[in-house]
This record gives structure tokens, sequence and C-alpha cells, in this order.
């Protein structure tokens, strides 16, 4: 805390000799919202520039900019990506309060070019591994199944891997997949994948704006150590009703929008659904057939309603809803299986003009994340469920006190209800005991102030501090574990409703530095200080929707984070090429990992963290970069060279090991080419090192049974029916060959026809066919009696060239 | 569970495709492997054998790999010690090496059984196993699946012990069709979760390993069937004993799993890999009328 009053009283001496300097002259405050001409849509991240002082700022996450300057006639320029910029001239002799529109390029023809100098934001921001992905720009490279996924193009970004083979789960800078906070208008995701990674939760045409901070976080967000990853809704064009939709092999997706009062208030709602489950069933499907009996659909929700109450108080409401729902009904033992899971968010959020330099927003927000599994044989019943569900209040503060400082402060709150792995049973009327539902409560509570200043011309930093603290509370039960006998108990200690378990306070210090070395080229250097109170447990390989979510108790301590990055940055050509190179260590403790031979059943009737064990990682690597965002061609290389490493004391025999997402090298190359109004051409290329894995080293055999069966006249026989079981080796220490692919699409625009515009998408994924290893398996055919025993590793692939056609329509 | 793991991405699985590689695998370290039982009424007995390198290829001939020979092994019951003797014979023409059996004692519920182990390379082992008292069914009894005209599975009810720690094993034999007991998979459980409770269960039907038999491979396979005689052999085991199950059929369900996480089995052997298990088993057999 002494800390973070610190900060506070250099923030609050740097903005005052700041007036003091020039208090003469008389200062006024331009502000307002940068908005699509066409929508009415709030767009957040531009950046309004004045040439004159070449200085400026970029609109906060509602859209709002606000600068004070001296008295003068200034040229100001807008710009944001996929919107053509704008430039004009503004007399400044009063507070002025004005929006500024922006035209998005698609709906200018190309007859009709605007040009300007385009701000080289990459260069001059004090950002660090912070990426903004252009929505339109994700809709025009190739698609898994042709289903534009968020997440896969974030994986495209240097420092970002992928979780696998289709899987939109992700790892950012050797950090864990619980590691990254997803935001969807605010309300945390937990989960953020349908169909076991395969697809992402975010419908691409509900969203607006995605950002990914990779380091250097500043010190408004929190929780996570390695990213977050902001992606915010649509508003809904406050001007005109639109509809826009689209069918494709996995699903179908409709959104409509449209103004409630116009150019105050609108709304979106959009809705995807898969099918497939209409096709896993008679005639396509037939009896007895691997896919007999399995049906499978997921769904997604999103809703936003905004109402602007006048120039200075707007409300959002927007909400997320998102299940997946796996049936399984065995036509021979009637054994059936129900799982479903899935997410919701609920935010409400009021934006407040104080005054033209304070803005502040207050949200309410509610998020949920919840899994199940029932099965069923006759009278025998079986049901897992898991889950997890905050609370979030927080205001956030933006204050703009002149042109050289951006100041955010606030507070945040979140009640978290876990849910770790329940379970119940029965057989007819016998009810197994599993132990009462066991749950964990915590308050979390986070402090912070950060503020970006231009100390001089050259130097610009952006310093923060977050003050943090959790608070583990009861209900709880805490299973004393005897260390001798696992699953054994000495003892149980009760909680009451409210009472302390454990509280953690920590100070997180976050601070980014930018140098400018001439009018295209920067240093800059970030670091980050992280704690991280929840934790993912899992048991596979994998991100299951098994994974289960845990606090920070007093068994597990809360993980701690430490980057340190710097990079080089530099554009050419008129700011055409971006490009930048960034070099990361990063160090983090207090990880966890299930002992070695956990299985979920021993989470139940226990508390789960009592199968932890606790280790640390670290990472660092190099990131390199090359984009270009202007012309006909557009796109980017990104290349990633990286060590990932644990070491816990008890696994791998205290040894360090490569975590399975370890990937010495991973490349991308994307690209897009407008070739004119009717063609739109994307490809996307990956590589990346194999996944590590752990082996069998060693096989033994050992029966199946009594191996020795005597029989009344004392005769023995033996009972030729042994196992095999291995012995594995080193966590982590195979590789697999390495994944690489390309995927090619090409968009056909059908010319408009009064309102009603349409495209095709046609798409290949895995162009060349490479058989990139999804997993390996041991087939063991033979009998070890007569020597024909035979060991065969067998390496599957799970996408071979897969070709997709999708319709896409709006009016 | 792990069946349902292996269907969900069935989806996908009908566009996936598999090829055989070839995997360098580091050599292991040579290890014993006890593969020990003490059973009531019997002679504690085991067979010793070593690892071997995962692709490494099978004597022919040989029904346990790597015998280990010449070994000394000793058995304490708590009231006597017994030097096992080594066998090398030949039993319904299987070579037998590495088998060792007791011959002053026999398995007596409740007492604790220690090995000590020396081999010929001077490594030493050492475990032990309580022999548990037997847990006896209630009742057993065949129930005919759903739409399954003569097949189904067989029930039984158990009125588990009051006090905690209790664990089972599950085998069954066909007369006639089985050549001896057979452990379905999931054969064993312990009553973490069924303390002290009376309740009814149901077992499928396991088969050998790698069974070419015709009811392993058509529809019968796991059933047990009208006109079967089935004797269950329902044993009590220790809970180490359970764990090395537990963890073994695991591994074997698993078996390159994308979804699973890499384990090894539980073993009670210090100093070795394999399990000195204890059985007390109960035995009932049931007619199932054509």
């Amino acid at each position: 805390m002494k800390q973070f009053l610190v900060l506070l009283l250099v923030i609050a001496i740097s903005i005052s000799s700041a007036y003091s300097q020039n208090s003469k002259v008389n200062r006024y405050t331009f502000s307002g919202y940068v908005k699509d001409s066409t929508s009415g849509e709030f767009l957040l991240g531009s950046s309004v520039y004045i040439k004159e002082i070449q200085k400026g700022t970029t609109t906060n996450a509602y859209g709002f900019f606000s600068l004070t300057l001296d008295e003068g006639t200034y040229t100001i320029i807008t710009a944001y990506i996929g919107y053509y910029e704008q430039q004009f001239a503004l007399r400044l002799d009063k507070d002025i309060s004005q929006n500024i529109l922006l035209i998005p390029k698609v709906f200018v023809t190309k007859e009709v070019l605007i040009t300007a100098k385009k701000a080289d934001r990459n260069v001059q921001s004090t950002d660090m591994g912070k990426v903004e992905v252009d929505v339109d720009q994700i809709k025009k490279l190739p698609a898994l199944l042709g289903e534009v996924d968020i997440l896969k193009a974030i994986q495209l970004l240097p420092g970002v891997q992928a979780a696998g083979e289709g899987n939109s789960g992700f790892y950012v800078r050797g950090g864990g997949p619980d590691q990254n906070l997803i935001l969807l208008d605010e309300g945390t995701v937990y989960n953020a994948s349908h169909l076991f990674g395969f697809f992402s939760i975010f419908n691409s045409d509900a969203v607006k704006n995605i950002t990914l901070t990779k380091g250097g976080i500043p010190a408004q967000y929190g929780g996570r150590l390695a990213s977050v990853l902001d992606i915010t809704m649509k508003e809904g064009n406050n001007q005109k009703f639109h509809a826009q939709g689209g069918i494709g092999y996995i699903a179908s997706r409709l959104t409509l929008e449209g103004p409630l009062v116009k150019n105050k208030s609108s709304f979106m709602i959009s809705a995807r659904r898969t099918f497939v489950d209409l096709f896993l069933r008679e005639p396509f499907i037939k009896p007895g057939s691997p896919a007999d009996g399995n049906s499978y659909y997921f769904y997604d929700l999103n809703g936003k309603l905004n109402y602007t109450l006048s120039q200075r108080d707007r409300i959002f409401i927007s909400g997320y809803l998102g299940r997946d729902v796996f049936n399984f009904k065995s036509r021979d033992t009637g054994f059936k299986v129900k799982i479903p899971w899935g997410n919701s968010t609920v935010s409400t959020r009021w934006n407040h003009l104080f005054s033209d330099k304070l803005f502040v927003n207050s949200s309410l927000i509610f998020s949920d994340y919840k899994f199940e599994f029932g099965a069923s044989q006759q009278d025998f019943e079986f049901k897992i469920f898991s889950g997890i569900r905050d609370y979030t209040a927080k205001v956030d503060f933006n204050w703009f006190p002149n042109i050289l400082h951006n100041v955010k402060f606030g507070v945040n709150y979140i009640y978290h209800r876990f849910t770790p792995t329940n379970a119940s049973a029965r057989s007819a009327e016998v009810v197994f005991d599993l132990g009462k539902v066991t749950r964990f409560y915590a308050h979390d509570a986070a402090v912070y102030l950060n503020d970006e200043w231009d100390i001089t011309e050259k130097l610009r930093v952006n310093a923060g501090l977050r003050g943090t603290m959790f608070e583990h509370v009861g209900p709880f039960t805490r299973y004393v574990q005897d260390p001798s006998f696992q699953g054994k108990f000495t003892d149980t200690i009760q909680y009451a409703q409210g009472e302390k378990v454990k509280m953690y306070m920590h100070a997180e210090p976050r601070l980014s530095v930018r140098y400018t070395l001439t009018t295209t080229s920067s240093v800059k250097a970030a670091f980050t200080q992280n704690y991280q109170y929840i934790h993912l447990a899992s048991f596979g390989s994998v991100s299951l929707p098994t994974d289960v979510w845990v606090p920070s108790t007093d068994l597990v301590k809360p993980q701690f984070g430490r980057e340190y990055s710097i990079g080089y940055f530099r554009n050419f050509h008129d700011n055409t090429y971006e490009t930048s190179v960034e070099l990361y260590y990063k160090q983090m403790e207090n990880q966890i990992e299930y002992r070695e031979g956990a299985t979920p059943d021993q989470d139940v009737k226990n508390n789960p963290d009592n199968n932890f064990v606790f280790g640390k990682g670290w990472s660092y690597g190099a990131e390199f970069f090359i984009k270009k965002s202007k012309g006909k061609f557009n796109g980017w290389i990104g290349y990633t060279l990286a060590y990932t490493k644990r070491k816990f004391p008890d696994l791998n025999n205290g040894e360090t090991y490569s975590a399975k997402y370890d990937r010495r090298h991973d490349a991308s190359l994307v690209l897009t080419y407008d070739r004119n109004a009717k063609w739109t051409f994307g490809a996307v290329w990956v590589y990346a090192t194999g996944d590590a894995l752990t082996l069998p080293a060693e096989k033994y055999f050992i029966s199946a049974g009594p191996p020795v069966t005597v029989d009344a006249n004392g005769n023995a026989s033996l009972n030729n029916n042994f196992n095999i079981l291995s012995g594995y080796g080193k966590r982590n220490d195979y590789r697999q060959k390495p994944f690489h692919r390309l995927d090619l699409s090409a968009t056909l625009h059908v010319l408009k026809k009064k309102r009603w515009q349409s495209e095709w998408v046609f798409s290949v994924y895995n162009f060349y066919g490479r058989q990139n290893p999804y997993f390996i398996y041991f087939n063991v055919d033979g009998n070890s009696t007569d020597g024909t025993l035979k060991v065969q590793a067998k390496q599957v692939s799970l996408f071979s060239v897969i070709p997709s056609v999708t319709y896409n329509f709006k009016f | 569970m792990k069946k349902i793991i292996f269907i969900i991405p069935v989806l996908f699985l009908a566009i996936a495709c598999e090829k055989d590689i070839s995997v360098d695998l580091p050599t292991p370290a040579s290890k014993v492997v006890v593969d020990g039982y003490v059973e009531n009424g019997l002679p504690p007995y085991l067979i010793l054998s070593r690892n071997s390198g995962y692709f490494q290829p099978v004597d022919s001939g040989s029904i346990n790999n790597n015998a280990e020979k010449g070994a000394v092994v000793i058995v304490n019951d708590g009231f006597a010690r017994d030097t096992m003797v080594e066998v090398d014979t030949i039993i319904n023409g299987y070579k037998i090496s590495g088998i060792y059996i007791a011959t002053k004692m026999f398995g007596i519920a409740g007492r604790n059984y220690s090995l000590n182990i020396s081999t010929t390379k001077g490594e030493l082992l050492s475990a032990s196993t309580k022999l548990q008292v037997a847990v006896p069914l209630d009742s057993l009894w065949f129930k005919i699946q759903e739409n399954k005209d003569s097949l189904g599975f067989i029930w039984a009810n158990l009125n588990d012990p009051d006090t905690l720690g209790n664990c089972y094993r599950w085998f069954a034999k066909r007369i006639t069709k089985d050549p001896f007991f057979i452990a379905p998979f999931g054969s064993v459980f312990e009553d973490k979760f069924i303390n002290g409770k009376k309740f009814d269960f149901a077992y499928n039907r396991g088969s050998i390993q790698n069974s070419t038999a015709e009811d392993d491979n058509n529809l019968e396979s796991g059933f047990f069937k009208k006109g079967d005689t089935v004797i269950v052999k329902f044993c009590a085991i220790d809970h180490s004993t359970f764990e090395f199950w537990r963890d073994a059929e695991n591994q074997l369900g698993n078996n390159g799993s994308p979804f699973a996480v890499p384990s090894n089995v539980k073993s009670n052997i210090k100093g070795g890999l394999g399990i000195w298990a204890s059985y007390n088993a109960s035995l009932d057999t049931i007619y199932i009328p054509r």
C-alpha cells in the first residue's frame, strides 16, 4: 500500500507541475466519442492525434477521448483500423465536446480514396505485446470447416501458441491456459471453447473489437499471469435495422441489430447453433456404427442493449449464454450419458462524464461456468458437476488532466463461488455417500492507479500499481489428509459462513517505458508483477470441461509471476510495414499440477487441493513480427523462438522438464489479398515444433489374475492371461513431429442488390494434406507365449484436406 | 468414463487417419518385477521377471519373458519364515521359469505376509500384504439387458462392512466356456463412497487378453447368456492390491488417449515393480436357465 501512495504522490506532483509550467496560457479541453459513421458504434482504441504538436491520445474502452490543450488552432487526425482516416481543423478557444465519425472502408468505393498519414501507433505507444485484431480481416482468413474463429486467429500472433490441432485454446509466452484473462464485455469467461476446444465461443458476427495484451499488462487488469484478451460485443446499429447471418458446415448464425430510438439507443442480438446432431441419427447413421447413439450440439446467444441518456451518461446491458450438450445412449447396454456445459455472463455498465476530463464507468457483472456429467444404466445413476460463479462490482475512472497524462484508477471487487468436482451416485434406492457438496467462497478485491505520462518528447512512461486482496472464507470443510495414506483423513475442520480461512494481500507494480529513437522507430521495455488467486487443475493433457477451478487456499498459495520484456519497433515505407522484435523472460511461482496418478474420483469427498503438487515455471523467448496493413496485400509474418520449463519437486523426480507446449519454433504467415470488388483471397501457413510428450520407456508382464489354477486332483495349470503394463519415462521427454499446415480461402462477394449483400466463402483447411500428429498410441498385437507379440506405435492425425463452403448474408 | 471420452471426438474420427511410426525411446534401467499372490488356503507364490524396453521383442516359448532365476525369496507370515522353492517346469505346454512357491505355509485371513527378495545381482526387494477377511456377496442373479433377448449381466448385492477400507475384486468363469477366472475391465472397487451400505451392482463379462473366441468378437461380447453356468469369485483384497489394479486398468484403458495423463501404476514393491497381492475369495455359482 505504501508504494501505492508514493505513486499517487508522484503523479499528483507531475500533473501539477505540468499545469504550472504554462499557467499564463488558457487551456481548453476537446473531448468526445469516436464513432462509426454508418452504425453509430463506438470505436475503442482509435487514435486522436494533433498534427501540430505531434501528440495524441487513444479512445478508451468506451470510445471516449479527452485532450486538454493550449488555446489555438489544431489539425486533428483520427484513425482506426478498418476505417478511413479523418483530418479536420479545430479552433480551440473554449471547451469543445464533439463526436468524431469515421467512415468504414467497406462502404467507400475505390475511386473515393481518402489518404492521410497513418498514425504510427505501434511505434509511439507504450504498449508492449498488445495487439488489436481486426475482426473483418479475420473473416477473410481460411477457417476450419468454415467456422470463423477469433481465438484461432489470435494464435497466429507471435508469442501466442495454439493448444493443438484445431484447438482454440491458446498459451501466451509460456503461461498456462488458466493464466489468460478472457473478458467478454468485461465479464470473465472461464472456458472459452465449444466441443472440447475445437471452436471458440465467440461468434464473430457479434464481436466488435478484440485486444490481446501478452506482456506489460497495465494496472487496470489483474488476476492472471499471462495475458488479457478483451473482447467487446457490438452495440448494434443506432441508425438503421440490419440483419446478418450465415450457413456453414458446423453452425448457422443470425444477428439482428438496429435502433430502438434513433441516435440514442440500439440493440444487437446474435445466435449461433450447430446442426450436426440432426445428421447423427437415422437415416444418416446406421444402427451399430461408431457414431450411433451420439448426439451433440452447441449454441451461443449474445445480446446487447445500449442507451444514451445524455452526452454525459450512457448505459449498456449485455449478456452471453452458451451451452454444449453431448448425449450418448448405447443401444446395447442401455448406458446413457448427458454432458451439458457452458458459460453465461451478464454485464450492466454505466458510463458517466463528471467533466470533460473525468470519465467513469461503473459495472455490475455476473459470470458463470458450469459443467455436468450424468450417466445412468438401468437402476444405476451417477452425476458429476463442477463450476465457478463470480459476482463483480467495479468502478473505473479515466482522467485526462492534460495532454501529457492519461490516468486510470479504480476499485474492483469479485465474490467467487467455486464448485470443484462434486459427485452423487445411487443404485436403485441406495444413495452412495459421496460427501457433502464442497464449495469454496472467496472475496477478491483490487485497487489500482495507472498513469501514462509523456515525460519528455521522446520518453513516455506507463506506470501503475495494483493492490490486491484475496480472502478464502467459509462455509468450508477442510479435510486434513494423512500424509502417509493418500485419501485417508486424520481430521476435518469446519469454517462457518464468512469465517476467514486464509487471506492474501499483495502489491503488483507495473511499468512500461517507450523511448522514441526516430519518427519511425522506438525501443520499449516493460516490467509486470502479477498475482493470480485462481488456479485451474487439469487431469488431462489438454484443456477439458472437466478441468476444475480452485481458489488460493491455506494449501494453495497464489500464483506469482514476473515478466521482463524489451522490444524494438520500427516502421518502414510510410508506415506501410510495421516490424518489431520483442524479448521476454518470465518466472512463475506456485504453479499447480495434480500429483502423479491422481484421478477425478479422488477429488470427491475431499478437497481437490489435497491432490495437488506445487512447483515453478519459467519461460523466455524472442518474437519477430512484420506486418503490412496497407494496400491490396495485407498480412503478417510472425516467428517466435521460445523456451518453457517447469520444475516440481514431486514430479519427474524433481528434475526440470519441458512444458507440454514448450515450442522451440512457432511461425505463422498470414496473407489476405483484395483482388477486386468481387474476390478476396486469404492464406495462412503455420509451423510449430512438435508437442512434448511422455511416452512409456519400459514394459512388464503381470498376470490378469492369479496365474495358477490348482484343480481338485492337485494338478496345477497355468492361466495364460497376461497384461502388459508400462512404465513411463521422463516427463515430456519425447517430441512429436513438427506441425505445419497451409490453409487457403477465397471469398466471392455477390454484387449488391438493393440492401441485400451476400458472399460465398470457400476454404480449404490443410491444403497439402500434411498428416500432423494429434496423438500417439501403442498397438499390442499377438501373444506373449508364441513370440508373436509386437508393439507398434501409431500416430493419429485428425484433419486431412478439408474443403468447406459458407454462405453469409447481410441486409 | 474413459469410453465416453473416446466417443466424444467421434465427429472427427470419421475423418481422422493413422499411420505406423517408429519411436526412439531410451533403454530403461533394468528392474525386477514381482507378480505375487497370497490366496486363502493356498501357498503364497510369485513369478519373478524383469522389465524390458517398450518395443523390445518378446522371446517365443516363454510365458514370462525375462524370467528372473536364482533369487532368494523369503516370506514371513508373522508365525513362520519360509524360503520359497523355485520351480522351472513345463505346465500344459508352457515353459515356466521364475516361479517361486512357499512350501510351509498357506494363506490365512488376518495375517500379514512380508516378502523379502534378493536377486543374484544383489538387488533387494521387499513388500507386504495383509490377507483380508472374506466378504461374501449377499445374493447373485442374472438380468437380461433391455432388447437383448438372451444376453445380460450378472447382478449382485453386497453388504459392505461398517469399517472403512474394504476393497474388492470381481472374477467370473463360465463353466465349460472359460478356462479360468476372468476379471472384467473395472474389476476392483473400494468402499470409500459405499462404506457400510447394502446395495446392488452389476458386472459385464470380461475376456482374455487378445481373445480370438467367437463370443468375444460378436454381439455376445461382454454378455453372459441364458444357459451359462457361472462361478463368481468375489475377493476381498488389501488396499495396495486395489490401488495397483485401479491404476493398471486405468493405464490399459487410457493407452494413447490424447485426453489422459500418462501415469505409472502404483506398486507396493520396494525396490522393484509389480504387486504382492492378497485375495480372499468367496465363490458362488449361478445357473442361468435357458
